[in-house]
């Protein structure tokens, strides 16, 4: 019997062994040698420095407590997080941030006609500047935004077909790219459209285009003329060497790694099958190693990618009293995975306007630092390039 | 001109000036955000001065409760314009009966703009469903209420929630232009 009990739990150790070799393998230990787990946030005030630099309203913050002035306040006015207010250059020397100029004060209470607002009013006019680390702050140029910079310097923006944005018209613009900070810039596209610029995907640059009802479309363009539709949706994030990009459909409900190159679809998971369900992703996430994070409804989901597969791995909880927003635009902030800091905003509530927070993350002890609030329309932000491979640059 | 047939040329003018059913009531909409899938859309009226009716429809709008994510978030709270309105819209990615709204800034800056009170239609009113997942211009079922921004109204049934918030606003407004135009006013989302 005892020889039986024995050989019985000979078995048994081997089968946990490569069980948990394969959890190990699948979904990888954290830097601590924890398994990641689903579970709710514990969200404590007190992020004295935050890894890497940030922006908010007139200012570009190194993260350690120190300062720069900028030479405008950096807004996302015609991008929303579907692109980064302030993109670090490959080499860490550039900081190129989108501005806007409001032409007029809006009531956003009241309606336009109640405002004496007609159609084609200017309102306006984004900006792209470029701030450098000894201080320099010059204009980029007028009428345009959202900027993608890549390895080898050459930038991509949206160039609009005059500066300013106008009451109920869409902002037609084209889109160019420049050799570097002082080429000449060449549009790629053939059309006039309301695009927006995401990141480059080694040559390739990933653009959208957004539609009536704000239906959002995944571009690449190969080069000048050459346009080609990914994907009907958003992206989340790029593969760290840019081949690949995980991809959100236009319901919110399902994400699909593609190949760049291709539009071949490597992986596809349903978040209605996936567990913890989740009722939608966000876009403009990131992806280290064979992970990526998105924001989620419930506040973080980080997902494996394996060869042809992809998993939901982990569901971070936030308090929705404390974020009702939830998060936006979050990082991997370490090598392991580990870290993640993402901005959260806080919608207006009666008489408190609406405020923004960053917030660092550890996904392995279920914990989060905040810092401290700033107005939302300050923008705060962290400093980003999305386009891969990553310049070898500082952030 | 003599007094009677002054009466009875503004007994005419006015019967010109008012639509079939006879109503030329002030008319306007209230969205109340409760969820994604599920908040009512309410048309009011007002019958007598100071007196107002309502009939209210699901609606729903965005895929996240975020007024500030282009595409996915839904309407910024505020009053809005109506920019326009068709009845057989055919664009890439709406169609069929529409309300075209203003462009809307939300509370951190970001403009909301191409921003519709529609349905899963085509170009005629009718519905395309040539799958059984998700085809954008037939209405499958609650999913269809999700958006990435736009207020939408329920095409199932006959009349269809999109043909009674259409045909009361006509009805009730007396308004039954279609095209651009500006009404102020139009949309209220709280």
């Amino acid at each position: 019997m005892q020889r039986f009990f024995g050989r019985r739990l000979l078995v048994l150790s081997g089968a946990v062994a490569v069980v948990a070799a394969s959890a190990l393998a699948l979904f990888g230990l954290g830097a601590r040698g924890a398994l990641p787990r689903t579970g709710t946030l514990v969200v404590r005030a007190g992020l004295l420095q935050t890894p890497g630099r940030f922006v908010r309203g007139e200012a570009l913050y190194d993260g350690r407590g120190g300062q720069a002035a900028l030479g405008g306040a950096v807004s996302g006015a015609l991008m929303g997080p579907l692109s980064p207010v302030a993109v670090g250059s490959p080499d860490g020397r550039y900081v190129a941030y989108n501005t806007w100029r409001e032409l007029r004060p809006i009531d956003n209470e009241l309606s336009f006609a109640k405002q004496g607002i007609s159609t084609g009013d200017a309102l306006g006019t984004p900006s792209l500047r470029v701030h450098d680390e000894a201080g320099h702050d010059f204009l980029l140029q007028r009428g345009a935004y959202s900027l993608a910079w890549r390895g080898d310097g050459a930038l991509a923006y949206v160039q609009g077909l005059e500066a300013d944005f106008r009451a109920n018209e869409p902002y037609a613009g084209q889109l160019v790219v420049r050799p570097g900070l002082h080429g000449r810039a060449a549009a790629w596209t053939t059309e006039s459209g309301r695009y927006v610029v995401y990141a480059w995907a080694g040559s390739h640059l990933l653009f959208y285009r957004l539609g009536e009802g704000e239906t959002l479309q995944l571009l690449v363009a190969d080069g000048p003329g050459r346009i080609r539709a990914l994907c009907d949706g958003s992206a989340i994030a790029l593969s760290p060497d840019g081949t690949r990009v995980a991809v959100l459909g236009s319901d919110a409900q399902n994400i699909r790694i593609l190949d760049v190159a291709s539009g071949r679809e490597l992986a596809w998971l349903d978040l209605a099958t996936a567990t913890p369900q989740l009722a939608w992703l966000g876009y403009s996430g990131s992806w280290s190693g064979d992970q990526i994070v998105a924001a989620a409804s419930a506040g973080l989901a980080v997902f494996h990618v394996g060869p042809g597969s992809l998993g939901l791995e982990q569901v971070l909880a936030l308090d929705p009293a404390q974020f009702p927003a939830g998060v936006q635009e979050p990082h991997f902030a370490d090598q392991s995975g580990n870290q993640i800091v993402a901005s959260a905003d806080v919608p207006p509530q009666g008489s408190t306007p609406g405020s923004s927070f960053l917030l660092a993350c550890d996904r392995i002890a279920r914990t989060c630092e905040r810092g401290e609030p700033a107005p939302a329309r300050e923008w705060l932000r962290l400093v980003d390039n999305p386009s891969r491979p990553a310049g070898g640059g500082r952030r | 001109m003599n007094p009677r047939k002054l009466v009875g040329t503004l007994v005419v003018a006015a019967a010109l000036a008012l639509p079939a059913s006879g109503s030329a009531y002030y008319t306007y909409f209230i969205f109340t955000r409760q969820s994604n899938l599920a908040s009512p859309l309410t048309m009011t009226w007002e019958q007598i001065p100071g007196h107002y009716s309502t009939a209210s429809w699901r609606a729903g709008s965005g895929v996240s409760t975020d007024a500030c994510w282009i595409g996915h978030g839904w309407l910024p709270t505020g009053w809005y314009d109506l920019h326009g309105h068709w009845d057989y819209y055919d664009s890439a990615a709406i169609k069929g009966r529409v309300f075209q709204l203003q462009d809307k800034e939300c509370w951190n800056g970001t403009w909301r703009t191409q921003l519709f009170v529609h349905t899963e239609e085509t170009a005629s009113e009718g519905q395309y469903c040539p799958t059984p997942s998700n085809s954008p211009f037939c209405w499958e079922g609650d999913s269809d209420y999700y958006s990435a921004g736009s207020i939408k109204l329920s095409r199932a049934g006959n009349p269809s929630d999109i043909g009674l918030a259409h045909s009361g606003w006509h009805g009730k407004s007396g308004d039954y232009r279609h095209g651009y135009f500006t009404i102020a006013g139009w949309l209220y989302v709280q």
